[in-house]
């Protein structure tokens, strides 16, 4: 492996992404090149800076309230379903009298009128992604293009073949 | 110029500059970054970030800047950035809608539209254009990356 090998490799080297052998090779070469070492080490220090920084980001992240929420929840479901099995226990003409009640109820309630309040509850907000991007219209003079997105945060990429052949990747 | 002229004189400039700055204000920032994408090769540090993100939708694994721009763009005003490569890049921002710019983006390459389109765009937000170069020529593509800001 050469220099030049490495310098193609290096990207990926870092980000452990090569076959084992590959990245054997590169680790061996760069340990006994020290321009190679420098380079490796260089990039590795910026990769490590950078997930740090993200790590950083993610410790201050407060979830002090999310075990508590979850426990609210597993008791909530707990109670429903000791209500079932309770409710299954109760007579069928218990059942019979306790629906004729409501029905009972139901019709002697006035009907609802609307308060001075909001016509319309507000409609539940969809979630905007970063890089939301809604494409309204599209015209291309070559006959082959293609929309891409992205998920997380919906970057969409509008990719063009020039020579009209298929895209290639 | 007589006195009585100065004071109209000085108003109508200072007029025009608010007029002036009043239409900056009214504008969006526009950046266009280039990018040539490789299939091997080291990837420059400022997009180490993106890179992920760029491997996945382009297919390539090597980013590299060959040019950047950064201009604020007036409302209904058409800006052409020139691309690397000889293509040129048009921008008209239009409007704001629900938090995103619209605005219409062609792509020329000479005479030839290789894409021209609307689209709403969330502000601070970046869009990608990828050319797919002619593979008897050259390989990889060229991503343009454009974010518009309010």
């Amino acid at each position: 492996m050469t220099c030049g090998d490495v310098a193609q490799l290096l990207d990926a080297f870092v980000d452990a992404e090569l076959p084992a052998h590959t990245l054997l090779a590169v680790a061996r070469h760069a340990g006994a090149c020290p321009s190679c070492d420098v380079a490796v080490r260089a990039l590795t220090t910026l990769h490590d800076s950078i997930e740090r920084a993200a790590r950083e980001d993610a410790d201050t992240l407060d979830l002090s309230a999310v075990w508590p929420a979850v426990e609210q929840g597993i008791e909530r479901t707990e109670s429903r379903q000791r209500w079932v099995r309770r409710a299954r226990r109760v007579p069928a003409w218990g059942l019979a009298l306790a629906a004729a009640a409501s029905a009972f109820f139901w019709f002697q309630t006035p009907a609802f009128t609307p308060g001075p309040g909001p016509a319309h509850a507000p409609a539940r907000l969809a979630r905007v992604l970063p890089n939301q991007t809604v494409i309204e219209r599209i015209t291309s003079d070559s006959p082959r293009f293609e929309l891409r997105r992205e998920r997380k945060l919906g970057t969409t990429l509008i990719m063009v073949s020039t020579d009209g052949e298929e895209i290639s990747r | 110029m007589n006195r009585a002229g100065r004071p109209a004189l000085i108003g109508a400039a200072a007029f025009s500059y608010v007029i002036a700055a009043a239409a900056l204000c009214q504008a969006v920032d526009v950046q266009i970054t280039t990018v040539r994408a490789l299939e091997h090769g080291p990837s420059d540090a400022q997009l180490i970030a993106l890179r992920p993100r760029l491997r996945r939708l382009v297919g390539y694994r090597s980013f590299q800047v060959i040019g950047q721009e950064r201009r604020r763009c007036a409302w209904q005003e058409r800006e052409a950035f020139d691309i690397p490569g000889g293509r040129l890049l048009h921008v008209q921002p239009k409007t704001m809608r629900d938090q995103a710019v619209v605005m219409r983006v062609a792509l020329l390459d000479g005479q030839r539209t290789l894409i021209d389109t609307d689209v709403r765009l969330q502000n601070r937000g970046v869009m990608l254009f990828g050319v797919d170069t002619d593979s008897h020529v050259a390989d990889g593509a060229l991503i343009i990356m454009l974010k518009a800001e309010e």
